[in-house]
């Protein structure tokens, strides 16, 4: 008995010890690929790894542009790894001393990225290669810095216009031109949207919502953003600090609420718990619940995929009265080098046909347009993206924006979207209205919900600002650690190991 | 010596995992929870800042304030229900086997399906609750506004009437008259059958006085009932109450008790070991079903009582997945628990020296509630052995 347990023992301490001992398999090892085309020069290539984010047709786009990399030179073999929560995995992986030779992360991860040390500098390597930071639109090109230097590149951008559903403008055409609004185009100011709106809403006998011209909730994402369109922002760089309740932001709020109050809270969510996913053919937009929306670069795709036939159009997204446009939020996906990296030199010459020739087939079959000022002169000839002028437009316009460059942000937006929440649902206190009516009640409606939001943004203000100087404060004691610590040592650590 | 470390060799492999998986991560959070800590740096000592942050930090007041709301109505709730289902299924009928696979189940489905399926049930609009909840209040309503037109409400008086006089005048003869006799008298039959006419009658009167006392009461709550808006909604109910739960907080709550089918399991094992000679007794002195539960079943399965309850505190300060796939949080936050907080501030915000500290305050409270719990139960908990 006491036998048996004992060689349990040791069977248990022999998997260990596989375990412990086992080589990691190499890139070039498991991959069937070796077979192919890439026979004669695969033993001798540097093989690298990449990870990146994306599905579907977009992971698709990607692996052609890895395969136009591989296929166009013989020392290097990129491997395309794709990741979900790429951004978390890179991060663990860095830390953990095995990062990826090139990684694809989000606009919004740069900063705790940069600030640590984790990404390459990669100023050096593009005055080498000669490329320029006037190659690239300068909004795109600034979500890839930090503090002056450029840690990572962009590679597919995005920006958003105003998406209309054409069908709802021609059956409303009479309607619409009564109103003394032209049928044939999209809205070019706030006030025009609101009324479009108002013509192309349609109800149910009961009252409640069938078709809604423009719903602010819907698609939902870009509910941070609404302040910029009515000449406001979250953040001033010049002082540094939080402009949560600017008189724009108010004004932006206000004009969301007053479509929460016209058309009543609670119908409009039951309204909105009947739409679909987004990648679906329930899309509140694609199925025609909804006639205008904000919406990306990326979107034709999913229309066409769900209801090819559809009849849309794309507009910039209207600004309010005397607010200069045309007007976008600016992001993009970017590429970098993580420090630690085993070939930081094959991965250079990755990452630079990813800004080259790569880049026009990735951006190209994502259906987007570049994130440069040039494009290739054939680069829009045959673009699957019929609508790529509006978006080319936008990005290149200089009153589109980013998001702040702050490390708090991810906190930020999230106290934006509770604020939004809360303004939208906020009830008005009924007491309040007691033997009020007509314009009267309309005034003091507005007038109490003026107050909330002012109170709502002023609360989100100072919590973020307090936040935002605590970090900083945070930042300075690490940066005069670090360099006391320089001082004693002379080689300090480079690569920011966690534990 | 042999003989001492032997032992010890054989636990040895469970005792490595221990110190690298439970005691080093244990004891380095708390190390880092006074410490600024973003993941891809060195964690920098800062002394208890990150515990002064918690006091002032509004965003940690909201989850704790959610999670608290949250364990005061699922933990009582889940008891009340679990012991119930618990009682039935100890009942003597057929195919009791069957219906405890059927009530256990719930526990073997994995947490993201039960989820999704949820949020199904809970849609507004197409969800299956509400597609129960319209019609069924929708006839209420229609029930007490014709309730309220005197024809009806006289005749519902004139078939309850007879039953009411029926039911007193049997309870004072009742005494007098001998059960065993085996055919009663046609006219005492017949005074049964109204009686059961006139029951159903106070039910319906029933029915429309409360729904009408509610209306009164609370018009929003009850307009809201009919068509709750569910996981987005993030109204209070009932409005009027402070520290209400929101809607969709309703939601998670509601779900919760989809589970209790595995607590119902643990009670049930100990229902059946509560020695029958004891009802035997009580059914000899008389004591009525409501007695003998309260006085015979309850303190004979308080240990397991405290021990699901404390289960049910570890568990409910821990909620994580559900809100996290269900609502993200929202609406308005008002379903970000603490796990969730914890979770955002390590790996949204790179914070995790904060998110250490915050784990630390919420395992004190989780062991400041079971102690707290234990201390409660000295009195009311009776161990057969002592």
């Amino acid at each position: 008995m006491r036998s048996i347990h004992f060689a349990l023992l040791g069977v248990i301490a022999a998997i260990a010890l596989i375990a412990a001992f086992e080589p990691r398999p190499a890139l070039q090892a498991f991959d069937p690929v070796k077979h192919a085309p890439y026979k004669d020069t695969w033993a001798k290539r540097t093989h690298i790894s990449y990870w990146e984010k994306w599905g579907s047709f977009e992971r698709d786009a990607c692996q052609a542009m890895v395969d136009d990399f591989n296929q166009n030179q013989d020392e290097v073999f990129a491997h395309y790894i794709n990741t979900s929560q790429v951004n978390r995995k890179a991060m663990l992986a860095i830390v953990g001393g095995d990062p990826p030779d090139v990684v694809g992360l989000w606009a919004n991860d740069l900063p705790p990225f940069a600030e640590a040390g984790a990404l390459m500098p990669l100023d050096d390597l593009m005055a080498k290669s000669g490329l320029t930071r006037n190659y690239y639109t300068d909004d795109y090109l600034k979500l890839g810095e930090y503090n002056g230097k450029i840690y990572a590149l962009p590679t597919t951008p995005t920006s958003v216009a105003l998406f209309y559903n054409k069908e709802h403008f021609r059956r409303k055409a009479g309607k619409l031109r009564a109103a003394g609004l032209d049928p044939d185009r999209a809205p070019r100011t706030i006030e025009e949207l609101d009324r479009y709106a108002a013509v192309l809403n349609e109800f149910d006998p009961d009252g409640s919502p069938k078709i809604m011209g423009f719903l602010p909730t819907e698609p939902g994402w870009f509910n941070f953003t609404w302040g910029y369109y009515f000449g406001g922002n979250l953040y001033d760089e010049a002082t540094g600090t939080v402009t949560t309740d600017a008189p724009e932001n108010v004004a932006a709020y206000k004009w969301l609420k007053s479509y929460a109050e016209a058309y009543g809270r609670e119908s409009l969510l039951r309204f909105r718990s009947g739409f679909g996913n987004f990648d679906s053919p329930l899309n509140a937009f694609i199925e025609g619940k909804v006639s205008m929306e904000m919406q990306g670069v990326w979107f034709p795709n999913f229309i066409r995929r769900h209801r090819p036939h559809m009849e849309f159009g794309v507009a910039p997204f209207p600004t309010a009265e005397g607010v200069p446009g045309p007007m976008s939020q600016l992001d993009c996906d970017i590429i970098a080098i993580p420090r630690g990296c085993k070939n930081p030199e094959a991965a250079w010459q990755f990452v630079l046909h990813t800004q080259t020739r790569g880049l026009a087939i990735l951006c190209r079959l994502h259906g987007k347009h570049m994130p440069i000022k040039n494009p290739p002169a054939l680069y829009r000839q045959g673009h699957p993206n019929l609508e790529l002028d509006v978006f080319e437009e936008v990005a290149a316009s200089p009153h589109s924006f980013i998001m702040p460059r702050i490390g708090i942000w991810q906190e930020y937006l999230n106290e934006l979207n509770r604020a939004f929440e809360h303004v939208w649902s906020w009830p008005v206190p009924e007491s309040e209205l007691a033997g009020l009516d007509g314009e009267a009640r309309r005034a003091k409606i507005e007038q109490l919900c003026e107050a909330e939001i002012r109170a709502t943004l002023a609360n989100v203000r100072e919590t973020m600002q307090k936040k935002l100087d605590a970090k900083r404060e945070r930042d300075a004691a690490r940066d005069s650690l670090r360099a006391g610590n320089s001082k004693t040592r002379p080689a300090p650590a480079k690569n920011g190991g966690g534990t | 010596m042999k003989r001492g470390i032997t032992p010890y060799l054989f636990i040895l492999p469970w005792l490595i995992a221990l110190a690298a998986f439970i005691a080093y991560p244990f004891a380095a959070s708390l190390y880092f929870s006074f410490c600024d800590f973003p993941p891809l740096q060195k964690p920098m000592a800062i002394g208890a800042d990150n515990y002064v942050e918690l006091v002032g930090d509004a965003a940690f007041h909201r989850s704790l304030g959610t999670t608290m709301i949250y364990a005061a109505i699922a933990i009582p709730l889940g008891v009340i229900l679990a012991v119930t289902l618990a009682m039935l299924l100890n009942s003597r009928i057929r195919g009791l086997t069957f219906y405890r696979v059927i009530f256990y189940l719930p526990h073997l489905v994995p947490t993201v399906a039960v989820a999704i399926l949820w949020m199904w049930i809970f849609n507004p609009q197409f969800g299956l609750i509400n597609i129960i909840l319209k019609p069924l209040l929708g006839m209420a309503d229609w029930w007490t506004s014709a309730f309220r037109t005197w024809p009806v409400a006289a005749g519902v008086a004139a078939v309850a009437l007879p039953g009411i006089i029926h039911s007193v005048w049997r309870r004072r003869s009742a005494c007098g008259s001998d059960p065993s006799r085996a055919r009663r008298p046609r006219c005492v039959r017949l005074a049964a059958a109204a009686s059961s006419l006139s029951i159903a009658a106070v039910c319906l009167a029933g029915i429309a006085l409360l729904n009408l006392l509610l209306n009164r009461a609370f018009p929003l709550d009850m307009d809201k009932l009919h068509s709750p808006g569910w996981l987005s909604d993030a109204t209070p109910f009932p409005s009027s109450l402070p520290f209400a739960p929101p809607w969709a907080l309703w939601g998670l709550i509601v779900m919760s008790m989809w589970g209790v089918g595995q607590m119902a399991v643990i009670y049930l094992a100990k229902l059946q070991d509560v020695p029958t000679e004891l009802y035997e007794a009580a059914d000899i002195d008389g004591a009525s079903w409501w007695t003998k539960t309260w006085s015979i079943t309850l303190p004979m399965i308080s240990p397991v009582i405290l021990f699901n309850v404390v289960m049910a505190i570890i568990g409910t300060f821990q909620v994580f997945a559900e809100p996290y796939i269900m609502t993200g949080g929202g609406p308005e936050e008002k379903t970000r628990f603490v796990a969730m907080f914890i979770y955002d501030q390590a790996f949204q915000y790179q914070r995790v020296g904060y998110a250490s500290a915050v784990a630390w305050v919420l395992f004190l409270v989780i062991v400041g509630l079971t102690l707290l719990a234990f201390r409660v139960s000295r009195r009311h908990v009776y161990y057969a052995g002592r």
